[in-house]
């Protein structure tokens, strides 16, 4: 009885949505959007959005190699490999599509205070280290935590 | 120890009070600010964990003052150095060396240099920037002559594109300048960046020195990207010199007529199927070709799955050419289909391709005279030996009219740095 109450508990904890599991799309408090479509963000980490509004250009901060929300968001945005992703902003600079790759970020504590200070710029972050003050996106309608939610 | 680091700490500061000095009336340095104070926050936190808890922190960042002189609005006068504080120019690098046989008759088989490229990027405000693209290619024609003697082998230099382009926003960005025509696929995805495409050569349609597509444009482009409700429509509109007086190269200094040339390109990568790209594009211009005048219209369509599982990409163009003040008119087409597949085992190194393309010129055809029909394709494989460098190997087997068949072995090592 006991040993199936475990599993039980177990599978509850499994089904029941978990915030800290899922990674945060915080950005700047100046930044005129609180709601992207999954489709629009995928554009804003391709670069093929650049510009917020016409006076707000996007600065995209990505955590460095191995941190779990790179490969979060390579996985489920990017849909490529490290080596993709390397290739792809390098070709993306050679075609004068972009002046620069993304900016890269070493903790989840730097991506945030970058986010709060520099204008215009988009992190991501595990929803458990976001710190209060700063502006969480949703997600085709969804917070971290909710159902639904796809990064993570 | 404690003293070093808060020595370090005191640099840092009045670094980036000169940074801040140097740079304050442009909207770049209130970023680049932003950025040194939270790494100086950063260091300051680090600092006070290597002190043991609770050590006091480091005083206010803004009470730190600079600690040297800062100089007049355009430069930075630091121990007796004059350090110009213009544009920051990132230069990013290409490369490839090769290897080659063929059965053709009258070539032999050996090494070859290819082409040196340098990409520039300079951004000189937050809407404008600056890109520039200088190769040096091996030839066997490029050195100088003396007394009539045959050109030596040498590096031939061109600046292959230059522009300045204003982004006003995601919708419309103008520049001016000299590209690669972005009328084609392959002429603007990889530009001159071996190691960026899958196989070794471009496609001939597509080929440098080649006439079938004037390569590269000079002028002005507009362009830009519209939502159209998840379509992403993307357009350039462009007017510009035409072909210069050999037909293989642009009109630098200048056109030779007075009509100018123009193009429309449109292409779409739809939300719904990411990794699609599809589009087609309209180019205009009047060629010279001697005393004769001819109109030329090239109509072009591509389609392209960018992932690599697979990678397909498949173009087609046709070129017509009218004879101002004369009947009749020559179509010429040409197309490829390219397909590629990186499989799954053994780190995702490696990736098999193949290719097929084709050439029509009519006999009569009188702009793209000398340039024969072709028929062939080639089967290789690209073995990426780091993220930045990859080793291809390539058959290729091409068919021209009246000639014999020829097939020919391809090894390429190709790199960015």
């Amino acid at each position: 009885m006991r040993r199936v109450l475990i599993l039980l508990w177990l599978w509850v904890a499994a089904l029941v949505p978990s915030a800290a599991a899922d990674i945060a799309v915080v950005v700047n408090p100046g930044v005129p959007v609180n709601d992207l479509s999954f489709a629009e963000m995928r554009k804003v980490l391709l670069g093929d959005r650049q510009f917020w509004s016409p006076n707000l250009k996007v600065t995209l901060l990505i955590r460095a190699p191995v941190a779990r929300e790179r490969d979060t968001v390579l996985k489920t945005v990017y849909q490529m490999t490290e080596a993709q992703f390397r290739q792809y902003w390098i070709g993306k600079v050679f075609r004068a599509e972009a002046a620069g790759g993304p900016r890269i970020i070493y903790s989840n504590e730097e991506a945030t205070q970058m986010a709060a200070s520099m204008p215009g710029s988009i992190a991501f972050v595990d929803a458990a280290q976001v710190p209060k003050g700063l502006k969480t996106l949703k997600i085709d309608g969804k917070l971290p935590g909710e159902a639904g939610y796809r990064l993570h | 120890m404690r003293r070093s680091l808060g020595w370090l700490c005191l640099g840092i500061l009045a670094a980036s009070g000169a940074v801040q000095a140097q740079t304050a009336n442009t909207p770049v340095s209130a970023e680049l600010v932003q950025t040194l104070l939270h790494r100086i926050d950063m260091l300051e936190k680090r600092v006070a964990e290597l002190e043991g808890k609770g050590a006091p922190a480091p005083p206010p960042v803004a009470a730190a003052p600079p600690a040297f002189p800062v100089g007049h609005d355009h430069e930075v006068e630091m121990a007796g150095q004059s350090i110009p504080s213009g544009p920051l120019m990132k230069v990013a690098g290409f490369g490839d060396f090769n290897f080659s046989g063929t059965d053709q008759r009258g070539t032999r088989s050996g090494f070859n240099e290819g082409q040196f490229t340098l990409h520039t990027t300079s951004v000189l405000s937050p809407r404008v920037t600056v890109f520039g693209e200088v190769t040096l290619t091996a030839r066997a024609d490029a050195g100088a002559t003396t007394g009539g003697a045959p050109a030596a082998p040498g590096f031939n230099a061109e600046l292959e594109r230059l522009l300045i382009r204003f982004d006003q926003s995601d919708y419309f960005k103008v520049s001016f300048g000299r590209y690669h025509t972005p009328i084609n696929y392959w002429n603007t995805a990889y530009h001159h960046g071996q190691w960026l495409q899958t196989t070794v050569s471009r496609p001939e349609m597509t080929q440098f020195g080649g006439r079938f597509i004037p390569v590269h444009f000079v002028g002005g482009l507009v362009e830009g990207a519209l939502p159209a409700g998840g379509l992403n429509l993307n357009y350039n509109v462009g007017l510009g010199n035409g072909r210069g007086p050999i037909l293989s190269r642009g009109g630098d200094s200048g056109d030779s007529n007075n009509h100018k040339a123009w193009l429309v390109n449109l292409f779409s990568k739809p939300d719904r199927f990411f990794g699609l790209q599809a589009g087609g594009s309209a180019y205009r211009d009047e060629v010279n070709v001697g005393p004769r005048v001819f109109n030329e219209w090239i109509t072009s369509g591509h389609v392209v799955w960018h992932k690599e599982t697979p990678e397909l990409i498949a173009e087609v163009a046709n070129v017509n050419h009218t004879e101002v003040g004369r009947p009749g008119s020559f179509n010429s087409q040409a197309y490829y289909v390219q397909f590629a597949y990186r499989l799954p085992w053994a780190k995702q190194l490696w990736k098999p391709y193949y290719r097929w393309e084709y050439i029509h010129i009519p006999r009569t055809e009188p702009v793209f005279a000398g340039v024969p029909s072709l028929a062939g394709s080639l089967v290789g494989i690209r073995y990426d030996i780091t993220s930045f460098a990859a080793i291809k190997m390539e058959y290729r087997n091409q068919r021209r009219p009246g000639l014999p068949r020829i097939n020919g072995g391809f090894l390429q090592t190709s790199f960015t740095f």
